[in-house]
């Protein structure tokens, strides 16, 4: 437990201050990405068949493979909080650090992905080459593919390097392990509207 | 806070496991428009159950839940009115 800051009455009201900042956060990330999905959701209206050409250039495997570590890693940080909450530090720790690891498989397999689509010329207005009759709305499909798993992944490597400090420095202070589980569950919903968005657009 | 029990986060899990592949499946079946509706509602479905389990929503104060809505609020807004220019273009 940690103690109080002059400002606040007592402990509870500290810990509600914590978890609205948290969230108040959050809501200002969700207006961040949503404009990218605004965005994505009118040019996939303007060139629905494109879209759907370029989504099966997609790696569905890898992209299927991603959502089952995020949604795994969502489940053991929600196990370290609960280890906080017991005041188990050892066990928090060890739950953060999966979790970090969880994190930094994703990335890997990203990576991988970024490398195919490299070697395939999916990269727009870089070597893009794709077939004629698509290879307008598949550009912009794709700057949308870079731009919206590149800011998740901007936002996945803060989540694994916040992990990381907590489970160093504040494992024994639950209110900074619930803050921070905060922070990777909202990481692992925007991958949660990405993987469908990107990946299955057209796959029957 | 109190723990939750250990089997909630459990069968969260499982449960969100589940609806991935159901996502997954689904993307294989020929429906036509019906793909995308059935793909977002599993998004949302898994959505709210990593809100309301993981985020512990199902034991916050009303505050929190007014903020945790507040940007899906103003996100439907701003959408809303700036579809009223894409949608209205000739």
């Amino acid at each position: 437990m940690s103690g109080i800051a002059e400002q606040f009455e007592d402990v509870r009201q500290q810990e509600q201050s914590a978890h609205l900042g948290m969230w108040v956060f959050l809501a200002t990330e969700v207006l961040f990405f949503g404009v990218l999905f605004f965005v994505y959701s009118v040019m996939r209206a303007r060139y629905p068949a494109d879209f759907a050409a370029a989504s099966r250039h997609t790696d569905v495997a890898v992209g299927t493979i991603n959502t089952a570590i995020l949604l795994t890693s969502s489940f053991t940080v929600a196990l370290a909080v609960r280890a906080s909450q017991m005041q188990a530090v050892r066990l928090t720790r060890r739950w953060l650090w999966v979790t970090a690891a969880l994190g930094a498989v994703f990335l890997a397999l990203k990576g991988y992905e970024y490398y195919k689509d490299y070697s395939e010329h999916l990269i727009p207005a870089f070597r893009f080459s794709f077939e004629a009759a698509h290879a307008r709305g598949a550009e912009v499909f794709f700057a949308l593919y870079f731009a919206t798993t590149g800011l998740h992944a901007v936002h996945l490597c803060i989540g694994i390097a916040v992990v990381l400090l907590i489970a160093r420095n504040a494992a024994r202070n639950e209110h900074a392990v619930e803050v921070g589980g905060l922070y990777w569950h909202f990481v692992d919903i925007v991958w949660i509207f990405l993987y469908p968005l990107l990946y299955l657009v057209s796959r029957a | 806070m109190k723990p939750a029990a250990f089997r909630t986060y459990l069968w969260t899990w499982l449960a969100l496991l589940a609806l991935l592949a159901l996502t997954f499946g689904s993307a294989y079946v020929h429906m036509g428009t019906f793909n995308l509706v059935v793909n977002l509602a599993i998004a949302v479905l898994k959505t709210l159950l990593v809100m309301i389990v993981f985020m512990d929503l199902a034991r916050s104060t009303s505050l929190v839940r007014l903020a945790a809505a507040a940007g899906f609020f103003w996100l439907a807004l701003l959408a809303g009115l700036s579809l009223t220019d894409f949608l209205t273009r000739s």
